[in-house]
């Protein structure tokens, strides 16, 4: 079986999710394979980001179905996390009175014995040195750069098969944006599979294998990113040009 | 005031505080991790007073057993009001949850009270684990029961710290009770978080029952005066702060004990209360509650 044969690790079919009385997500599909680095695209508010929590688990699913590994998940987000899915939130949601390695060990919660963490936690160190000068610091202390980084080091922590990462240039200055698409970019150049939602196509133009564009809830435009890029009118229409 | 006297205060302070922070955890351990202000906890107090009473006397079992039975009967309180109550108002809408878990222990704590009523009556028991006798050092008179009660806060208070500080049970506590979904992500499973805290401060209500009853009396509303003090110290300390909240519990304690020898028993709960209001208006998230410090 060819890797464009093999069966998703993450496949998503006609889900709705929302808040309260109102639909975000209205059926969105979408796959990504082992290795795979796919990012969904859009403009604020119109549910980046629940698309995430959806598959995580934190927002309920209405209708539709997420499959991972081809079985169908209809778990909480702890049952969620047992099946390999890492989901690195926007803003960080460090606990925040903890020091950066308890932040770090509460990623390997589910991890099956210390040697497994210790050896998570060397990967760690060895990606983003920064942690390991501020281990023992507060994480409510931590810089915008350092908490973004906290963040996506507590998901690798999770050893997760799946990384779902938030816009992780959110707020931040372009220097440490750049540092951290760097990470991003070792990550999938290991291997990792990758689900990422940004506002701004071009940071992952040359990283992400595809592209999803969504506008209210819903999947308008799919291809690779230098595709989107070169359609002036797509990008001025939805993303403000 | 004479040495003497100045310890006597000191002795009755600290016992004292030692109960209130036992109190105290119990109380700010469920309102820090799950934002839930536990109104049964007093109910539960008698309760564990009550089991201790009831094994060691009634059943004429040893006092060790009557110790196990308060501990027993305080954990099981905590998991059937987690099971019977907390686990159905969780499924509800969540911004709800504190108001109506509030109301509906309210009503569980009296049930409680007038159970305990209807079966021992109202006539004040004592509890039969007190250690009688007084160990005197030179001028001082350290009586064996506050000595117990002084040691047995100790070890559960390094008990408690262990627990939080060195255990996975422990880290998913505290993630739990700092963030909520950030912990879920993590694969905690929140509701038997909320189980285990509920039972753990169960347990901590049932010891402090024996403990308030062996220094003064087994009575139906046994619980109300430490839950009221312990809600003043968890308030001064800033709610769910839990060092915090024994560090209060000891200060309020030796100021309400210096003020009662100085101006009369009667002042001593009023001037508590003028330490809420003071601290309320000063730092309205309690002396030790901590302004979150976020570099941007």
């Amino acid at each position: 079986m060819t890797a464009a044969t093999l069966p998703p690790v993450l496949s998503l079919k006609n889900i709705v999710s929302g808040y309260g009385g109102l639909d975000i997500l209205k059926g969105i599909s979408l796959d990504v394979g082992a290795g795979e680095f796919v990012t969904v695209v859009g403009p604020n508010g119109h549910g980046k980001s629940t698309l995430l929590k959806t598959i995580s688990g934190l927002v309920p699913l209405r209708a539709g179905s997420i499959s991972i590994d081809g079985t169908e998940v209809t778990g909480k987000p702890h049952t969620v996390a047992g099946l390999g899915v890492a989901h690195v939130p926007q803003g960080d949601m460090l606990f925040p009175e903890m020091s950066v390695l308890e932040n770090l060990l509460m990623g390997a919660y589910l991890a099956p014995g210390k040697a497994e963490i210790d050896r998570r936690l060397d990967e760690v160190y060895t990606l983003l040195p920064k942690l390991s000068d501020r281990r023992h610091q507060i994480a409510s202390t931590l810089s915008g750069g350092e908490r973004r980084m906290a963040g996506i080091g507590r998901g690798l922590m999770m050893g997760g098969r799946i990384l779902l990462i938030d816009e992780p240039s959110l707020g931040l200055a372009p220097l440490i944006i750049e540092q951290i698409y760097g990470v991003i970019a070792e990550l999938s150049k290991a291997g990792r599979t990758i689900l990422l939602v940004e506002e701004n196509p071009a940071r992952v133009e040359d990283l992400a294998d595809k592209l999803h564009l969504l506008d209210d809830g819903a999947i308008v435009w799919s291809g690779p990113p230098a595709d989107l890029l070169a359609r002036e009118e797509l990008l001025a229409t939805y993303l403000g040009g | 005031m004479t040495l003497d006297i100045l310890m006597s205060i000191l002795v009755a302070g600290i016992t004292t505080g030692a109960l209130y922070a036992l109190a105290t955890v119990g109380l700010s351990l469920v309102w820090g991790s799950m934002g839930m202000l536990n109104m049964a906890h007093a109910a539960m107090l008698t309760m564990g007073g009550y089991a201790a009473f009831t094994v060691s006397s009634a059943l004429g079992l040893p006092v060790i057993a009557g110790f196990a039975g308060a501990i027993v009967i305080g954990m099981i309180g905590g998991s059937l009001l987690y099971m019977l109550i907390v686990r159905n108002l969780l499924k509800n809408d969540k911004s709800t949850f504190e108001s109506n878990v509030m109301i509906a222990t309210v009503g569980i704590g009296i049930a409680l009270e007038n159970a305990i009523l209807m079966i021992y009556g109202g006539q004040p028991l004592k509890q039969p684990l007190s250690i009688p006798g007084t160990l005197m050092l030179g001028p001082l008179a350290l009586p064996y029961q506050n000595i117990v009660i002084i040691l047995t806060v100790v070890v559960l208070m390094a008990f408690i710290a262990l627990l939080l500080n060195r255990t996975r049970m422990g880290r998913a506590i505290r993630a739990t009770a700092q963030n909520r979904d950030a912990a879920q992500l993590m694969g905690v499973a929140v509701n038997r978080v909320y189980f285990q805290v509920l039972v753990l401060s169960g347990g901590l209500a049932g010891i402090c029952g024996v403990m308030v009853s062996s220094i003064t009396q087994l009575s139906p509303p046994l619980g109300n005066d430490p839950m009221l003090k312990a809600f003043i110290m968890c308030v001064v300390a800033g709610l769910g702060n839990l060092p915090g909240a024994v560090a209060a519990a000891f200060g309020l304690a030796l100021l309400e004990a210096f003020i009662q020898y100085a101006a009369g028993a009667r002042w001593g709960f009023p001037s508590l209360l003028f330490v809420v209001i003071a601290v309320l208006i000063w730092r309205p998230s309690g002396l030790f509650g901590r302004a979150q410090i976020r570099r941007l």
